[in-house]
């Protein structure tokens, strides 16, 4: 099968009026105006298979956001191309809209002053959803984000919780081949976390729609996805799976033991360690120098262990790194 | 173009619009004070010889109190959703439905009107208690009908605009006061644009806030002839062209400018 989305060079320059300090600077803007470029987005080149679930992950101003407009047509590119179910998005905006079902965390598509199951009735209009496949589609979603108690309740007087469940119903009601989810869980608590969750695998398993999640929740990505993009000034700076990237990053292990006596400086070849906290020791170790069991073993010849556990690096730590070191193929390991 | 969602949001509009209860009531309450204070103003100014021609008391009366009828309906700003949409950034949630965006914009202006309109009939009732209004002859009425609706588009497309401005400025308030003051009285809203002497009033006359109330409501009170309604309704055209076209190219220029600079 074709890819479903396809960019290739994609780039966005925003222009705005350089400012100049000062009263003096303030009145030569007003006559003559120089313009500051800055590149949001810089050749981003990606191709995703129809019913893939990618993270797309960015420290803040990265350009994520930005990608995400161009995809859904309400942003031109500068340059570069762009194809989605092979339409172009800016040039086909109201076609592409049907192909495609958007959620943003920080800001609601629901009518404020309006029931939340309005808003919904309002979509199946604006879509034309046809009557039986509304109905279907809102009576499953009902079920499984849990929506009956506040169906009939205005929007504005939902908590966040709820009105995300309700976002995300009423990105899906008409049955979008290409869902793009904006910091979905953002501020949301375990629970109602939880439940989105699952509603974006049953979304992307049972119905195959295509799914780019952006989010600074690893735990989201690490729960939902195989393959990562990750973006740093623009430009995307590794693009493969979640495996791949803990496989070569994660060639650190950290050791944790705990000693029946304190010790001020429980040495161990091979090891450094990070942290001593009256006898809780934590080691780190390049799991390729050196094996744990060799490690366990000199640990218990040297010293009295009260307990033993070996610690593997979550997504989290690895992306932190990444972002203050930035990528390298084979990372030099310090 | 499919119209059912367009049907729909005026439908949303209304249901929000009825959800603020007291306002309505105290619409209707204020409505009436103000007809009786309009009555007892004009009385005493017409006790004191002030009559301009060709319009007597009860014809004034009967202006004064249609006028604030119509204002039931003209005063509802269908187009401040577009200000606060782009205050609020949610501009770019509707450019990604399948929808034409200034279409839906109308459409919510005019459920909103409708349930303002609504609002009339009960107002006609409690107004007719407290002053006698003069009913015009079946053409005449129709006449008055059509000089509105236009009068009604017209004034939206001047809404329009106004709150289109935000786009570059993203604040219109100041402009739509001193806007909202001249056309108060520029309009014919309060005062009958008969009343203004000489150059000015002809200057007045030629302004596109006569063709909102002016025009429809002289012509109710049989000010304007019948052989001259096809020139005032040129006049109401000839605005109404003029706004629409303006508005749709502000609302082209607004748009690339969401899509080229990102809001």
């Amino acid at each position: 099968m074709p890819p479903i989305i396809r960019t290739h060079d994609l780039r966005k320059t925003f222009r705005s009026p350089k400012r100049r300090p000062g009263v003096s600077g303030a009145l030569r803007t007003l006559f003559s105006r120089a313009y500051e470029e800055k590149v949001a987005v810089r050749d981003v080149t990606m191709e995703l298979e129809p019913g893939e679930l990618v993270g797309y992950i960015g420290p803040n101003g990265a350009g994520k956001s930005t990608t995400i407009k161009m995809l859904t047509g309400i942003l031109v590119p500068t340059s570069g191309t762009i194809e989605v179910a092979g339409l172009v998005p800016h040039e086909r905006r109201n076609d592409n809209a049907r192909n495609i079902g958007v959620v943003f965390g920080q800001r609601s598509q629901l009518y404020w002053d309006l029931p939340l199951v309005e808003s919904f009735e309002l979509l199946r209009a604006i879509y034309s959803i046809p009557k039986d496949r509304y109905r279907e589609n809102l009576q499953r979603f009902i079920e499984m984000l849990e929506m009956e108690p506040f169906l009939r309740t205005p929007v504005r007087q939902l908590s966040l919780g709820q009105r995300m469940r309700g976002d995300f119903a009423a990105a899906m009601l008409h049955n979008p081949r290409i869902v793009y989810l904006d910091e979905p869980t953002i501020g949301l608590d375990v629970v109602a976390k939880e439940a989105i969750r699952e509603f974006v695998r049953h979304i992307n398993q049972d119905r195959g729609t295509t799914i780019i999640l952006t989010t600074h929740d690893l735990a989201d990505v690490e729960r939902l996805c195989r393959r990562i993009i990750l973006i740093d000034k623009g430009t995307i700076i590794y693009d493969g799976t979640v495996d791949h990237i803990k496989e070569q990053y994660g060639t650190h292990r950290t050791l944790v033991l705990t000693l029946t006596e304190p010790h001020p400086n429980p040495v161990l070849e091979e090891t450094e360690i990070e942290s001593n906290d009256r006898g809780l020791v934590r080691y780190r170790f390049d799991r390729r120098r050196v094996r744990p069991d060799q490690l366990i073993r000199e640990a218990t010849e040297r010293y009295e262990l009260r307990d033993v556990s070996i610690e593997e690096p979550d997504l989290e730590s690895i992306i932190r790194r990444i972002y203050v070191e930035g990528y390298e193929q084979e990372p030099v390991n310090s | 173009m499919r119209l059912e969602p367009y049907f729909e949001f005026a439908k949303k509009a209304f249901a929000r619009e009825a959800t603020y209860r007291l306002e309505v009531f105290t619409e209707i309450g204020s409505l009436i004070v103000r007809v009786y204070l309009l009555r007892s103003v004009w009385t005493a100014l017409y006790a004191q010889n002030i009559a301009p021609m060709n319009l007597p008391l009860h014809s004034m009366i009967t202006y004064a109190t249609v006028a604030l009828l119509m204002s039931l309906i003209l005063e509802v700003d269908g187009t401040r959703l577009i200000r606060e949409k782009l205050r609020e950034g949610t501009i770019a949630t509707d450019l990604m439905k399948p929808i034409s965006v200034p279409f839906y914009f109308f459409s919510d202006g005019f459920g909103q009107t409708g349930l303002h309109a609504l609002l009339v009939i009960p107002c006609i009732l409690f107004a007719l208690l407290l002053v006698h209004i003069d009913v015009p002859s079946a053409p005449v009425f129709a006449m008055f009908l059509l000089s509105f609706a236009v009068g009604y588009l017209l004034n939206f497309f001047v809404n329009f605009v106004m709150n289109a401005i935000a786009f570059w400025t993203l604040e219109t308030f100041a402009i739509q006061l001193i806007v909202r003051w001249v056309s108060d009285l520029l309009s014919g809203q309060i005062i009958p644009l008969t009343f203004f002497p000489g150059v000015f009033g002809r200057i007045v006359f030629a302004l596109p806030f006569a063709a909102i109330y002016s025009t429809p409501l002289l012509i109710y009170v049989g000010v304007i002839h019948p052989q001259d309604y096809g020139r005032y309704l040129l006049v109401q055209f000839l605005w109404l062209g003029l706004f629409s076209t303006l508005s749709l190219f502000m609302w082209r220029a607004a748009a690339r400018r969401v899509v080229i600079q990102g809001g």
